[in-house]
Parts: C-alpha cells; sequence; structure tokens
C-alpha cells in the first residue's frame, strides 16, 4: 500500500517530471492515449492507486513493470483505469439519422440483396453506440431486411468490454432512447437496470483492440462504415494519423467514417473526401483504391 | 432482421500480404505498399528506404503511410530524408513533407535550418520560413526576426511576415518596422506591416 502523509492525503506517485514524461511517452506508444502535464492529477492518481495494488516499492519499478510485464496485464488494468467510458444511447443521434437516412443508401446503391455491409464501432464503450446502431437500422433503415449486416464493435478497455457483452444498463443511459423502444428492446431486471435483449446482444462482435497495433487493425478490412467519435481526441497527432490510416486500410472504396462533432480529419489525413450530408459531415474514402497525386 | 451475427475473422477477409516489407514497398498494389510502410515504421534503418520511395511514390494514400511511418520511427534520420522535399515540384508533396517535418522533434528540424535559409532557391527560403513559423520551439522568434532583418527577397520576407503575425506575437513589431523601412517602396511590404500592427493592437 502506498504511505500516505499525515493528514492522510494519498501523496503522489513520486516520480519526477522525466518519470512522468517517460511514462507518457510509454503510453502514447503502446496505446495513442496522449497525457500532457496539465493531465498529471488524473494520471498520478491513477498509477497511485496501481502502485499500491501491486506493491511496487516506487514509481520507476512500477514503470519496469508496465514496459516488461510479458503478459501486459498491468499495462491493460492501467488503461482501464485511464479511459473515460462515459456515454449512453442515441448520443449525437443525427449521426446515426445520418447512416439511415444518407450513407447506407449510397453504399447499397450497386449491391444486390443478400449482399454484406459491414460497421464497425471503434471505441464502444460499454456498448451503447453499437446497440444504438443497431436499433438505428432495425428501427429507420427501411432497406435492412435486404441486406446481411455485420456490427463489429472494438475497444482498448477489456473491462468496458464485458460490460458491452452483457448489455446491462442504468437509466441514465437509456434517457434519450424513446420509451416504446425501451420496452421493445430491453427487459427491466431490477429496479432502472435494464438489459438489452439477446438477439441484439448476439448480433455484436465485440473485441478488445488498440487502434495503435498494426496487427490488431489488420484484422479489420472491407468495412462500409467506421464510427470512431470522441476518442482520438484524448489522441496525439501522431496516433491520429496512423488511426486515420488504419482506417483506411480497413474501409472498402467508398466506406465512410464518422468522427465526434469536434473532431476533423483535416489534421489527420488529407485522403479522405469529407461529405456534407443533410444531416452531418462524414469523411469519405475514394471509391479509387488509391488516389493519383 | 438484416442483422448477422459478426464472426470473429468475417472483417478480415483480405489477409495482409507476406514478404519481405522493403520488397512489399516495391509492389504495384498501393494496398501492399501501404502495409510494408506501416511495417518499416518499426525497423530501424528503414528511413533512407522510406524516403526513396516516397520521392517516386505518386499513390497519395501511400505517400501518407510512408510519411507516418518516418514520423513514427525514424525522426533522427527522416529530418535529412525529408528536408530535400522542400525543393520538390509537387506542391501535395512538398506540404506533405512540410507538415510531417513541422511534427518532429523541433531540436532535430533546427539544426538544418540555417543551410536552408541560405538557399540559392528563394521559393526553397519561403517553404523553410512556412516550417519554421510552426515549429514549437523558442528559437522560432528569433530564426523569424532574422529573416525580416536579413533576408534580400521580399517575398521570402512576407512569408516571416506571416509567421509572426499567425504566431501572435507582439514582440516582433520593432522588426517588422525595420523591415518596412528596409523595403519603403514596396506597398505590400507597408501593407503587410501595417495589418500586423491593426492585428496586434486589437489583441
Amino acid at each position: 500500500m502506498a504511505p500516505r502523509d499525515a493528514k492522510g492525503k494519498k501523496p503522489s506517485s513520486g516520480a519526477s517530471p522525466e518519470d512522468y514524461e517517460l511514462l507518457c511517452d510509454f503510453l502514447r506508444q503502446r496505446t495513442g492515449l496522449s497525457f500532457g502535464e496539465n493531465k498529471r492529477y488524473y494520471v498520478e492518481r491513477r498509477v497511485v492507486d496501481r502502485m499500491a495494488a501491486v506493491g511496487a516499492g516506487d514509481f520507476r519499478d512500477y514503470l519496469t513493470l508496465l514496459r516488461f510485464q510479458a503478459s501486459g496485464e498491468e499495462l491493460q488494468r492501467l488503461v482501464n483505469l485511464m479511459t473515460v467510458n462515459e456515454t449512453y444511447f442515441f448520443r449525437e443521434k443525427y449521426q446515426f439519422d445520418c447512416l439511415v437516412n444518407s450513407t447506407l443508401d449510397e453504399i447499397v446503391r450497386d449491391r444486390k440483396p443478400g449482399d454484406r455491409i459491414r460497421i464497425w464501432s471503434a471505441g464502444c464503450s460499454t456498448g451503447e453506440e453499437p446497440y444504438s446502431i443497431a436499433i438505428m437500422l432495425l428501427e429507420f433503415w427501411k432497406r435492412v431486411d435486404e441486406f446481411e449486416i455485420e456490427l463489429h464493435a472494438s475497444d482498448i478497455d477489456s473491462r468496458v468490454l464485458d460490460a458491452a457483452r452483457a448489455g446491462l444498463y442504468e437509466e441514465r443511459s437509456l434517457q434519450f432512447l424513446p420509451p416504446h423502444l425501451v420496452s421493445k428492446y430491453f427487459t427491466l431486471e431490477a429496479p432502472g437496470r435494464w438489459r438489452i435483449m439477446q438477439d441484439l446482444r448476439e448480433s455484436i462482435d465485440f473485441s478488445h483492440l488498440n487502434l495503435r497495433d498494426p496487427d490488431q487493425m489488420g484484422r479489420f478490412r472491407d468495412l462500409d462504415v467506421i464510427f470512431c467519435r470522441n476518442m482520438l481526441i484524448y489522441f496525439d497527432d501522431l496516433g491520429r494519423r496512423e488511426a486515420a490510416a488504419g482506417f483506411w486500410d480497413a474501409l472498402a472504396p467508398g466506406g465512410f467514417v464518422f468522427l465526434g462533432h469536434s473532431e476533423s480529419m483535416a489534421r489527420m489525413s488529407s485522403l479522405y473526401v469529407p461529405r456534407r450530408f443533410p444531416e452531418a459531415i462524414v469523411y469519405q474514402k475514394g471509391h479509387q483504391e488509391g488516389r493519383q497525386a | 432482421m438484416g442483422l448477422i451475427k459478426a464472426r470473429k475473422d468475417s472483417a478480415g477477409t483480405a489477409p495482409p500480404p507476406s514478404g519481405d516489407p522493403l520488397e512489399l514497398l516495391e509492389s504495384r498494389d498501393p494496398a501492399a505498399r501501404r502495409r510494408a510502410a506501416h511495417q518499416l515504421a518499426s525497423r530501424p534503418g528503414a528511413a533512407a528506404a522510406l524516403c526513396a520511395r516516397l520521392a517516386r511514390e505518386d499513390d497519395l494514400s501511400v505517400r501518407e503511410a510512408i510519411l507516418t511511418a518516418l514520423l513514427h520511427g525514424h525522426p533522427p534520420d527522416a529530418v535529412p530524408g525529408l528536408l530535400p522535399f522542400l525543393e520538390s515540384e509537387d506542391a501535395g508533396l512538398r506540404n506533405a513533407a512540410i507538415e510531417t517535418l513541422q511534427q518532429m522533434p523541433p531540436d532535430l528540424v533546427l539544426p538544418h535550418v540555417g543551410a536552408l535559409l541560405a538557399h540559392e532557391d528563394s521559393d526553397v527560403r519561403i517553404f523553410t520560413v512556412q516550417l519554421v513559423a510552426k515549429l514549437p520551439h523558442p528559437e522560432r522568434m528569433a530564426r523569424l526576426t532574422a529573416v525580416l532583418d536579413h533576408e534580400p527577397h521580399v517575398n521570402v520576407c512576407l512569408a516571416a511576415v506571416e509567421g509572426v503575425v499567425e504566431a501572435g506575437r507582439p514582440e516582433a513589431l520593432p522588426a517588422l518596422d525595420r523591415l518596412k523601412a528596409r523595403f519603403p517602396d514596396d506597398p505590400v511590404v507597408a501593407f503587410s506591416v501595417d495589418a500586423a500592427h491593426r492585428r496586434f493592437a486589437q489583441g
């Protein structure tokens, strides 16, 4: 247990400015998450907790464990504490409206019934986003039954993936869902606790993924739509560039990327074409494999 | 229901190309070249091959993958490898190189700036000023001020004016006034310096 001072407050991790920079560089390289001096308190609070949990003698010991533990288990635990997972159903719904009213019809324009459509929620947190996509498709896309639709969802935080698979939500998460959709897709398990229906839970492939890992990113190919909203704001410039490049490789020609409302592809990549639909701006990969200079 | 259970492997239908990434970098398939660039990001000593490919690469997505790989794994070797692209006639490639250099550790870039600011081609000096203007380094203003005081070509000076104004550094105003005195008959210089005064006066 990390010692406490006379006032009972937790001390800092004991990290020097150089140590803190080393930790931030390491996290950035391994996960893409970017923390600066302004986040030092946020980071240290979590590091102190983990140092206590693993019995690390000092910060350098803990950093050594993070770097060299073969299983990567401690890094995963720290990452789980560092990520922000606050979300809810139908968050920024105008983008889902754009999906069902505009982009999907464009995607299937040259496809025949029975063809496959692949959608990926990158940074799915506890599952509200991919489940929202599923509900939007079933409720509001008239051609949903004509095609086979795959929904993939991933996150770097293994803990939230378990929650996503379980599909159990507080009322706060459901506050923007119309009551008739709550009744239709959820069952009340306990006061204020709702579980999403099994069919939807089973229709989404949840998987652990680090966007900074090219091998893991290489698993995703021929996707038609990627949602990556409010996640890349935690990355540095290089991490964003790499994520945008990974999405490019993962998308089928003509595929779309939805970013968060405050995010833009402009500083990440010059490859994507911004498309202004009535509901939202979405970034599209061209139909040619490689645009010529 | 149109939703089907996604299989673990179903989104990975295209197996990644295998082979030596240095060879794949010359593949006819842009996807293979991108993949090679990603792999070479973590291979020591690959900067020269990446820069050489960049020089003749005409696929924008591969260019971007190469630049990102250089930024990721090879800054010390990538900086001297990218600087020659400031002389490129291809504006897209040149600008991409400048943007990438601006994201490199500035201590690696600045040592090369002096020679580039003395380049015989004034266009290269303009691009160098644009590069310096967005380098997050304490020496940035001193470099731009030196251009304002000593650069003979007015267009290079105007690029430096733009740089100090965008940086929002009013301490450069005396140097801007000296520039106006150096080019007393140039209306564009007068206009730019006066505009800078107005902008800084407005805060």
